[in-house]
């Protein structure tokens, strides 16, 4: 169901998921590890449980624009300019995630082009919410690049 | 004669700093690798693409000095740092924004801090609203943002 062929195509209002996959202990051990979370919440010996944290899902963010924009990113390195969640509960290993949402804003700020989506994570099995989510990237570092995209990345 | 009411821990103006860490390469690539290990979720591990935070010549291609990291590596290490602080009140719910105003460029020494913007005491638990951030060495401001916890006495 791709949208458009490089993330540099979508346009607000374009949707994004859903996608449904199962947040793997495996997946949370590699990314807490990667980021230096050291704390037993994210690897199985916490009497509070075994989560992921909330952070993990810019996984989901690829997944989305894998599926919408099967090209890839563009002409130009896309980059990562604002993150912001709201976590209503933790998310448990081993459950079943399903993402969806939206392009919510295409802007031009200082010669750059800025993206804007916006997804909730919830569970596949009973709908619970999880994370809310909003994200804001810049899609060419360079002001005033050219985004039509005219082949693949260099 | 009733008790007093607890007092929040932190107070407003409160600041804490976690140890700074360096942002070198191999940081970076963990993350790269970390992400599309997620992404791909088939119990292997996977190496990402080259792309701005693991290739120079790419990311210079692209207007940059350099490779630079992930946002998202300072999100986590501000992450972190709220965790340590608050545990599992911060598991559990809350809210974090980051803003990433200024690339961070390899070996650069990365510290995350919170700055206690207001405390709303509510029976024997504080929600507090939170400016956060990360500052390299010279006090130069790399990300910026908000986060909210409601936390036990």
């Amino acid at each position: 169901m791709a949208v458009g062929r490089y993330v540099s195509d979508l346009e607000v209002g374009d949707k994004l998921g859903p996608i449904e996959y199962v947040m793997t202990p495996f997946i949370v051990h590699e990314y807490a590890h990667a980021v230096e979370l050291g704390q037993e919440y994210f690897y199985g010996a916490a009497p509070e449980g075994h989560f992921a944290p909330p952070t993990i899902l810019h996984s989901d963010k690829l997944r989305l624009f894998a599926l919408a924009c099967p090209g890839g990113d563009g002409p130009h390195a896309r980059l990562h300019y604002e993150y912001d969640a709201t976590w209503i509960e933790p998310i448990p290993v081993d459950t079943r995630i399903r993402t969806e949402g939206s392009v919510v804003g295409r802007d031009i700020k200082k010669g750059r082009t800025f993206l804007s989506v916006e997804f909730e994570l919830r569970s596949a099995d009973d709908n619970r919410l999880f994370v809310k989510y909003r994200d804001s990237a810049v899609l060419a570092y360079k002001p005033g690049s050219d985004l039509s995209a005219k082949g693949e990345r260099k | 004669m009733s008790a007093a009411p607890a007092k929040p821990r932190f107070a407003v103006g409160e600041v804490l700093r976690a140890t700074p860490r360096c942002m070198n390469r191999e940081r970076m690539r963990w993350y790269v690798d970390a992400l599309f290990t997620a992404k791909e979720n088939d119990g292997k591990q996977h190496i990402g693409e080259r792309n701005i935070h693991t290739d120079d010549e790419y990311a210079r291609s692209q207007g940059l000095p350099g490779i630079i990291s992930d946002g998202m590596i300072s999100t986590n290490w501000i992450y972190n740092l709220l965790l340590d602080t608050f545990g599992a009140d911060f598991l559990r719910a809350g809210s974090l924004r980051t803003k990433y105003v200024m690339p961070i460029t390899e070996n650069r020494l990365v510290s995350a801090g919170f700055r206690v913007l207001e405390t709303k005491p509510s029976g024997d638990r504080t929600r507090y609203g939170l400016e956060v951030w990360c500052e390299d060495d010279s006090g130069t401001i790399l990300t910026v943002g908000a986060a909210s916890v409601v936390a036990r006495h």
